[in-house]
């Protein structure tokens, strides 16, 4: 009896073996970026990126592309160009051109990839400044161009001033109705060179302004919890670079009517380069108050410009309703946002000057 | 006399379980398919505040386990024998026709929901009657087994799934944690509003009223009941607060399955998604769920018809893999879920508590 019963569970398991569609690595296109491009009149051209291993060589960038309105219909005209089924399990990496997200906004594009199970929401999601097709097209690294963009990325999040961001975080963001989401913003500058060259402000999937590279390092110290960086203070002529080792920030709800809030920033750092001659304790403490005045004078131009565009990547909407019962965020939009107050209030100690003095 | 030996003979020693084996069944029938999507209704009613709705729903649920056990204690026997105690035979086995159908919309609505996820996140083309037979042969063995089985089945299924909780702190570090403030942001009543959604998800604790007499020792097992319900109330609290706080509120009501979208951030060198695994491992969560609501309806059968439970269970089981298969749409299985859910609330909620104080009341008039 247990032996029939047995033979019959092996029975239909081997059935159902035959029941769903297999997928042979091999046999696949294994896509790991895609780009879209503003086209005059509307439309949309979608460039796929995929490496093509060979053996004992880099693998080759190959891309296909092909214009439609949706996201999905592009896919479909590229499918006819491919030999092999396109799968989107190890995508890494999604650019947008510049002109598209001023002209026609992002957001439609993105719910495909919200919707598809095989996505993942860690993947990182981008601004172009030339065109995605010909982005793609260059010749970036060792482990294909795909890999590479999304390598550059993380190591700025991780080492650098870019503020952390990814499919998750970008529509977390847009859904919080007390935030505006942002992306990294990067350049071609020649067939195999690619850099970071800021970060784009999105309102309602549509790009409003951009955060320059100068500028970066104090955004991160506002829009992330943690951040590093580098940046450069000047004191009497002499030049010194202050590394963020560890920095932190903690909002503060000062007042309610008018609105203040207070950004307590403390950053721990040591000094990686100087110009002058010897460092004294006098001249770091120096350096730490020019630093403080620069991180006030930054912060406060870049919230009073956000105030401006109406944008709230920082989220304080976030944090005031985090305060609040019953907050309203109709009349935060309309009103309460662009006359608040903001004080910033830095913190800068400067542990360690290197090995020499 | 008890009248409620009339319809049971007493159980062999020998086909009883342990009393902490109590935890392990009730824990793992009420953590299923439930777990997956909890976030989303109970967001949509109290927004961030859905905690607050889950512990109330706990206090709410450990009072009713009290009923239970002072029920359960008092008449010793089964949900039938209570009923007949109290209310009388024939009300008792329409009662029990009723829980049986229940659980029978039970395992339906698991089994189908299972089939639903994997189609969705892992194999469209799966075709839901192959997979549901496969399933159905699996239980029917592990029921043909006898309850001892289907309690080691959940005792399994409770630890070999273990691994899976601590991987959702995966979200952490995307996780904003302010979210859930400003506490009490809702009113009372929607708070309660959100008590009742969670109830929807955390059914099957009924199942002690008919697991009871195959205790060894039972009142020591009383003290397994109440830590199950903690523990699961805790797992279903790990998951709001996490998922809250990684979710934007609106981005949360519009994802079905808001536990499974949480690994998607998980990346490991050695497996691109982890939803596959997840999915898969799943499996072992849901095989109890159906096995012990099975369990319970071939022995309301047998109990109410007098037949011989194997025959009631594959009659049983026959239905459910006909309907299983009959449920085409995303639709369908919600509405299938909804009704479940209000059937469900309906026998916990409002019979437990009225059937308690109809025993109390039949109790003391006897004594007299």
């Amino acid at each position: 009896m247990k032996q029939i019963q047995l033979i019959t569970l092996l029975f239909f398991f081997l059935l159902l073996s035959g029941c769903v569609e297999r997928e042979i690595l091999d046999e696949i296109i294994l896509m790991e970026g895609i780009g879209f491009d503003y086209v005059e009149g509307g439309d949309i051209t979608g460039t796929i990126l995929y490496p093509d291993y060979k053996k004992e060589t880099e693998p080759e960038n190959v891309t296909y592309s092909a214009t439609g309105e949706i996201m999905k219909t592009i896919l479909q005209d590229i499918e006819r160009q491919a030999a092999r089924p396109i799968a989107f399990g190890s995508l890494e990496i999604v650019i947008f051109d510049l002109e598209l997200a001023k002209k026609r906004g992002i957001l439609d594009l993105i719910d495909a990839f919200q919707r598809d199970p095989a996505i993942g929401s860690g993947i990182y999601l981008a601004i172009s400044e030339n065109k995605a097709k010909e982005l793609f097209k260059g010749e970036y690294g060792l482990r294909g161009n795909a890999r590479f963009i999304s390598m550059l990325i993380d190591h700025n999040i991780r080492h650098e001033d870019l503020p952390k961001t990814n499919l998750q975080r970008f529509m977390g963001d847009f859904y919080q109705q007390g935030k505006t989401p942002y992306l990294p913003l990067i350049k071609q500058n020649s067939k195999t060179k690619i850099e970071l060259s800021g970060v784009a402000l999105l309102k309602y999937g549509k790009i409003v302004d951009v955060v320059s590279n100068e500028q970066s390092f104090f955004f991160k110290l506002l829009a992330d919890k943690y951040s590093n960086g580098l940046h450069r203070v000047e004191v009497d002529g002499k030049e010194a670079a202050v590394q963020s080792i560890i920095s932190t920030n903690r909002f503060e709800l000062t007042s309610r009517d008018p609105l203040h809030i207070t950004v307590h920033i403390k950053i721990g750092g040591t000094i990686n380069e100087f110009t002058g001659n010897k460092l004294t304790d006098s001249f770091i403490k120096k350096i730490e108050k020019k630093f403080e005045k620069e991180i006030q004078k930054h912060c406060t131009q870049l919230i009073k410009r956000f105030q401006e565009k109406e944008i709230d990547p920082i989220g304080f909407g976030h944090f005031v309703k985090s305060k609040t019962r019953n907050f309203d965020f109709n009349q935060w939009w309309d009103s309460e946002y662009s006359q608040m107050e903001v004080t910033i209030k830095p913190v800068v100690t400067i542990d360690e000057e290197g090995i020499i003095e | 006399m008890n009248r409620g030996v009339v319809m049971n003979k007493p159980i062999p020693e020998q086909k009883k379980v342990a009393p902490f084996m109590l935890f392990y069944i009730v824990a793992s029938i009420q953590i299923g398919v439930g777990i997956l999507s909890f976030q989303r209704d109970l967001v949509k009613v109290t927004g961030y505040d859905g905690w607050i709705s889950i512990i109330i729903n706990g206090i709410g649920t450990i009072i009713l386990i009290w009923m239970i056990v002072q029920m359960t204690t008092t008449i010793e026997g089964d949900l039938l024998d209570i009923v007949s105690f109290s209310l009388g035979k024939w009300i008792s086995k329409l009662i029990g026709l009723f829980y049986m159908l229940y659980f029978s919309l039970f395992s339906i609505t698991v089994l189908r929901n299972y089939v639903e996820m994997i189609q969705v996140w892992m194999f469209p083309k799966l075709p839901i009657f192959w997979f549901s037979l496969v399933i159905l042969l699996l239980v029917l063995y592990v029921v043909y087994g006898g309850f001892r089985t289907v309690a080691g089945i959940s005792f399994f299924s409770f630890f070999l799934p273990m691994y899976i909780f601590p991987l959702f702190l995966f979200t952490v570090p995307h996780a904003d944690f302010t979210n859930l403030l400003p506490i009490f942001d809702h009113s009372v009543k929607e708070l309660f509003f959100g008590s009742y959604q969670m109830s929807l998800s955390i059914l099957g604790f009924e199942s002690i009223l008919f697991v009871y007499p195959f205790l060894k020792e039972p009142k020591k097992a009383i003290k397994w009941a109440y830590l199950a319900i903690i523990f699961t109330i805790s797992i279903y609290l790990y998951l709001a607060l996490l998922s809250f706080s990684y979710f934007s509120e609106a981005q949360l009501v519009k994802n079905h399955w808001p536990t499974l979208t949480m690994w998607k951030i998980i990346r490991l060198p050695f497996v691109e998604r982890f939803e596959y695994i997840g999915i898969a491992t799943w499996c072992l969560i849901v095989l109890p769920n159906i096995c012990i609501s099975l369990w319970i309806a071939s022995r309301l059968a047998k109990q109410i018809f007098f037949i011989r439970q194997k025959q009631a269970l594959l009659f049983i089981s026959g239905i459910v893999l006909i309907v299983t298969s009959m449920i085409m749409k995303r639709s369908q299985v919600l509405f299938v879920s909804q009704l479940l859910g209000k059937i469900g609330f309906f026998a916990n909620y409002c019979f437990i508590p009225i059937l308690y104080f109809i025993t109390m009341f039949a109790k003391k008039v006897k004594k007299q």
